[in-house]
């Protein structure tokens, strides 16, 4: 809400620098989201006087005038194309020098041969009027050589209004909150009817509300004869500086009356009504018919449904109630006779219809936020008023209402040691009674049957109180938002001020211990991090392509007992962009998206990962579940003096899944060849797992996908997915101790020749299976291939550890354990290396 | 062989050993020396074979000379092959000198997001209270996003979250991480200390200042008497561990439908400290979060008695905290994902 202090001031006085009223009012939580200094960009705009006004010789549509900006000062030739300008009248004068809004610089111009010392300017050159045809006149005392910004400049404050402050969405209302700010009260609007004689509003319209609960009251007026034309100058500069285009008098009148009273009006041309037998004007409210149409004021052609209401006659609709006029009732230069609309409507009627009908408003705002009863008597008044003062109207006595009852102060009971012990204060009942006073909400003792509302519906609890520690608010009209004790309280902190709030550290119960979600997934970043991979956070909403390409035939599993991927996407059904438009499945897209971006900017080595979640969909249910993704291309180790680089591969990837497995103390992950995914090269692929506590696939990026992507790299792309055990919600379980060996480990060296096509898994498997329980640990140290090995064969080095936590064990069990591992080896096909 | 000339030949001896010892260039020519002058075939030895030709009587002088000429040659054989070893450590070490000032081998550095770094700082504040993390879900339904904390269908207040809505019956991504209050309070029972930190989503066209995708942290604090009071201590100690002790802060109305009495918190600008620049809008105070009491309402949508319990939640944005301690001024930067943006951070 744009308020300019000039108009503020009609409503309460305000002594404050702009700087410190704006201060208050957000400290008043009517917060103050910018200052603006209206005029500020009129430099050297000076009012002056026409001397003479001239004929150009040359061109008939330019005159040459004289101006004088003062005594003293030499009166300057300036060069004007206006045509209602005279000698005598006051002007603004652009001097030589001078910057207009826009950033238009004047400076000393020839003009068909006549020197031009300045512009004279009009209405909308200075951003004051709308007008742009003629120069801006001003009244004949304004003070000569005296800069315009010192006259007409304002300051605007912007004032972020909650939605709970509708009242607040007007000059009026804000000027309460300045009120209360500064310990004033308001001035009222006084609102002085002129009617004239001749036949009255009752005697020339007759409204019917078909639908009361979509439309509670409905007040009109007819104001006849009204000349339609351009408002009054100061009304034009009122209306801008609050953000309103001028239009007409009778349009601008109705917008005065919604900026000044939060009251929204509407104009018919009462010559577009349909008249009835007994000649008056029939005004019908209605829902729309289904399929029913009406043109609006921006001249589309709209299809109505059963729920829209209507303002219609009996031949058709008129306007969409609070929302938008229609454009044959709008009231043009041709309209002499002006209906004026001035109802209640049903808030979330008229929020839904503007949605539906994208015609969201000043004026639907207002509407769906709830209006006060009473404003729609007043507004009705101060609309003829204006049209009368502005437009020449003859007002037709007395006004067609249909709910003329208003209704009271509502009463709000609250107890003021509950109000103290929700704010942690101790302020009197009287205290608070008296803070509540400044902002118009009386008060009295609660009476029997007064109930403190403490919720309301659908969850209502009305608690009796006890009457001599209660007391009751009787709550202005205009403050629908005060209904419970807890708004009461924030009214009394409000009004005091916030500040004033102590500030204590809790004292109070603490909840029992639970650990943290957390735990697991902070392991894994930081272990991550220190292997060298960067945290990415990315996008969850991605684009169907990504959906459709980063497509798992096989998903990784996720641990038991949590959401299971598999199914189909969810969608987006607002989606701001098709490129985030469904919820992702997996990460792999995400981090090939990461490497993509980097390798664009001129990073050729990325090393990533990312925390977050896959979506789907199972039925109409949705499902959610925690990954760990990485991504590994360009230089893992980087070249130094002393090293040469090394480019990551598939190894970095297991390495890092190894590095998990053992900082989480879960078994040495397994691996598996996997063929068969689309996104992975099929033969540099693995499926791996650690127990039942982590699954994942991780592998090279398939060519396919990386040209398809656009990666521009000769590297590899490593990417793996991981669900993890306690990526979602999980704790470390502590860590079990081994007893170091007191007795010497002995290790052997074994080198196993295997077909090219057995697996090192398999060979590792075997193994464990047979050295027996005295295996330590295995570690393969070296792969051999060529001569004298046949060419579809490998020699994978093992080195076993051996011993016992309880002897030195003897060479005989140790060649033992060796002579049953190679026993075992022609099972796969294996042999010892001599 | 007469007892002066042995006597004089082993002066001789000891005159011209310790000479040689200490001309000795290396240890190898000590150990030659020794050899050559104490050894069972040396100098000394050879001289001593003259002994048996003097008188018996003259026989211990001379044995007592030996002695000490031994003696004499031994010690400066000691005091050379310290001195020559010394030296040769010395020259060895001079040898392997490198030149230090070269850098070292490069390790690869890895680094935290900012945004989920600045999530677990401020989880980690909260933790010192007493609040423990909670996480609900990220695709949301209507009730619990909306209608459980106070804001009906077609509620104008509607309009402070633009939502993204899903193809599955009345879901949607959560706009706040909020509704996690109310799933809190159908779990816990007071006294409730709860921190809520999560990935939010809005229809909101991304610019400098704003995300559709965006990481929000929630607490909530319900017990018998937790008052505005306590909230506003809190978050005292709060914009003190993140902005510095000395920062000041402003607590004033703010608008919530989940929340009576409402709050907004600032801090004092951490670009102009309240000289009033662009980046806190010419106000001197950046707003860095919002609170409240918790409504009656939501209390009783989450099943807890309004009139024996009360207490406050506060929500943040994540990037909003990041950007005013990093210096961050472009909050898109976060999930683009520039690894020299990024690299930045720890």
């Amino acid at each position: 809400m744009r308020v300019p202090l000039s108009w503020l001031s009609e409503f309460v006085d305000v002594e404050l620098t702009p700087e410190q009223l704006a201060e208050r009012l957000t400290l008043l939580g009517m917060e103050v989201k910018s200052l603006e200094r209206w005029g500020a960009d009129w430099q050297n705009v000076v009012i002056g006087e026409l001397l003479t006004v001239a004929n150009h010789p040359r061109a008939d549509r330019l005159h040459l005038t004289t101006v004088t900006v003062g005594d003293g000062r030499e009166p300057l030739s300036i060069v004007c194309g206006a045509n209602n300008i005279a000698p005598g009248q006051r002007i603004p004068v652009a001097l030589p020098g001078a910057v207009l809004p826009g950033d238009r610089r004047i400076e000393r111009t020839e003009k068909m041969g006549v020197v031009s010392n300045g512009m004279l300017c009009s209405g909308d050159e200075l951003r004051l009027t709308g007008d742009a045809e003629g120069i801006l006149i001003l009244p004949s005392d304004a003070p000569l050589g005296v800069p315009m910004a010192d006259l007409y400049g304002d300051v605007v404050l912007d004032v972020d209004v909650k939605p709970n402050r509708g009242d607040a969405l007007s000059i009026l209302g804000l000027a309460r909150e300045v009120a209360a700010a500064t310990r004033q009260h308001a001035r009222q609007p006084v609102v002085t009817v002129e009617e004239g004689s001749g036949p009255t509003t009752g005697e020339r319209l007759a409204v019917d509300v078909r639908d009361p609960a979509l439309c509670p009251r409905f007040v009109g007026r007819y104001v006849s004869g009204v000349t339609v034309g351009r408002s009054p100058d100061w009304v034009q500069m009122r209306l801008l500086a609050a953000g309103q285009r001028p239009i007409s008098n009778v349009v601008d009148a109705s917008n005065y009356v919604m900026l000044e009273l939060g009251k929204p009006i509407h104009t018919f041309d009462a010559g577009a009504v349909h008249v009835g037998p007994d000649g008056r004007r029939q005004v019908i409210v209605r829902r729309a018919a289904d399929g029913e149409r009406l043109q609006t004021l921006d001249h589309i052609d709209r299809e109505l449904t059963g729920d829209t209401l209507l303002i219609a006659d009996p031949e058709g609709a008129l306007a969409v109630a609070g929302v938008m006029g229609g454009a044959d009732s709008e009231v043009s230069d041709a309209t002499t006779d002006v209906i004026v609309e001035s109802a209640i409507f049903d808030p979330v009627s008229i929020r839904r219809t503007a949605f539906r009908l994208a015609l969201r408003s000043e004026a639907s705002s207002r509407f769906e936020k709830g209006q006060e009863p009473r404003m729609a008597r007043l507004g009705a008044d101060r609309t003829a008023q204006l049209l009368h003062e502005w437009a020449g109207g003859v007002i037709a006595p007395g006004v067609v209402d249909t709910a003329p009852d208003e209704p009271g102060r509502s009463r709000v009971s609250f107890r003021p040691a509950r109000i103290n012990h929700l704010l942690g204060t101790q302020l009197t009942a009287d205290e608070q009674r008296e803070l509540l006073a400044r902002v118009e909400v009386e008060t009295e003792h609660a009476q029997p049957g007064d109930r403190v509302n403490v919720a309301l519906e659908p969850h209502l609890l009305a608690v009796v109180p006890d009457l001599s520690a209660a007391v009751t608010a009787l709550v202005p009209t205009w403050r629908r938002d005060i209904a419970v004790e807890a708004d009461v309280a924030e009214e009394i902190a409000r009004v005091r001020g916030y500040e004033l709030i102590p500030s204590v550290t809790p004292d109070t119960l603490m909840p029992e211990f639970r650990a943290s979600p957390l735990e697991v997934r902070q392991l894994v970043r930081e272990t991550l991090a220190g292997a060298g991979l960067t945290e990415v956070v990315t996008s969850a909403l991605v684009s169907p392509r990504h959906i459709d390409t980063f497509v798992m035939a096989r998903e990784v599993p996720s641990v038991e007992g949590e959401d299971q991927p598999g199914g189909d996407a969810i969608g987006v059904t607002n989606p701001l962009s098709r490129d985030h438009s469904l919820l992702r499945r997996n990460l792999l897209g995400s981090l090939v998206d990461v490497v993509a971006v980097n390798l664009r900017h001129g990073t050729p080595d990325v090393a990533v990962f990312e925390t977050g979640k896959g979506y789907a969909r199972d039925g109409n249910e949705p499902r959610e579940w925690w990954r760990l993704g990485l991504a590994l291309t360009g230089t893992g180790e980087p070249a130094s003096w002393n090293r040469p680089a090394r480019p990551y591969d598939l190894d970095d990837a297991k390495g890092i899944l190894e590095l998990l497995a053992r900082r989480l103390g879960l078994p040495r992950p397994v691996y598996e060849a996997d063929a068969g995914e689309a996104v992975f090269h099929p033969g540099r692929t693995a499926r791996a797992d650690a127990g039942a506590d982590l699954h994942a696939i991780v592998g090279e990026l398939h060519p396919d996908i990386a040209d398809r992507w656009g990666l521009r790299t000769s590297q590899r792309v490593i990417v793996a997915e991981v669900a993890l055990r306690g990526l979602s919600a999980g704790r470390l379980s502590p860590e079990k101790a081994h007893a170091v060996a007191r007795f010497p480990e002995v290790e052997r060296d074994l080198a196993i020749i295997v077909g090219e096509a057995t697996a090192a898994a398999s060979v590792e498997a075997l193994v464990r299976a047979n050295a027996g329980e005295l295996l330590r640990d295995l570690s393969l140290f070296d792969i051999y291939r060529g001569v004298p090995l046949e060419p579809d064969e490998k020699s994978l080095a093992y080195r076993l550890r051996l011993g016992s936590p309880e002897r030195t064990l003897t060479e005989a069990e140790v060649e033992a354990a060796v002579a049953a591992v190679v026993a075992a080896l022609p099972g796969i096909g294996g042999r010892l290396r001599a | 062989m007469d007892l002066a000339q042995l006597t004089s030949d082993l002066e001789a001896l000891r005159a011209r050993a310790t000479a040689a010892a200490a001309d000795a260039p290396d240890t190898a020519a000590l150990d030659a020396l020794e050899v050559a002058v104490l050894g069972k075939k040396g100098d000394l030895t050879a001289i001593l074979r003259g002994i048996g030709a003097l008188p018996p009587q003259d026989r211990p002088k001379v044995g007592a000379i030996a002695n000490d000429v031994r003696a004499a040659v031994e010690s400066a054989l000691g005091g050379a092959r310290r001195r020559l070893s010394a030296a040769e450590l010395a020259a060895r070490l001079r040898a392997e000198a490198v030149d230090v000032t070269t850098p070292g081998r490069p390790i690869r550095r890895g680094s935290l997001h900012p945004i989920m770094e600045t999530a677990r700082q401020i989880a980690d504040v909260f933790a010192q209270f007493g609040f423990v993390v909670y996480e609900g879900p990220e695709v949301e339904d209507d009730l619990t996003n909306f209608q459980m904390l106070n804001i009906p269908p077609d509620h104008p207040a509607r309009d402070l979250w633009d939502t993204l809505y899903l193809d599955l019956d009345g879901r949607l991504l959560r706009t706040h991480t909020s509704p996690g209050q109310i799933r809190v309070m159908h779990r816990e029972r007071p006294p409730i200390r709860a921190l809520l930190p999560g990935r939010c989503f809005r229809y909101e066209a991304v610019d400098a200042s704003h995300a559709s995708e965006f990481f929000q942290v929630e607490g909530l604090m319900v017990d018998e008497g937790t008052s505005l009071a306590d909230l506003k201590g809190l978050l005292d100690q709060f914009a003190h561990a993140m902005f510095g002790a000395d920062r000041p802060t402003r607590f004033r109305p703010g608008y919530y439908p989940f929340t009576e009495p409402s709050v907004a918190f600032d801090i004092l600008c951490v670009i102009c400290n309240g000289e009033k620049c662009p980046a806190c809008s010419r106000t001197g105070w950046m707003t860095i979060l919002g609170a409240g009491m918790v409504h009656p309402v939501v209390l009783r949508y989450g099943g807890i008695d309004p009139e024996r319990y009360q207490g406050f939640a506060f929500g943040m944005g994540v990037e909003r905290i990041a950007n005013l301690r990093h210096h961050v001024v472009d909050l898109r930067q976060y999930m683009e994902d520039d690894l020299r943006f990024l690299g930045a951070f720890r």
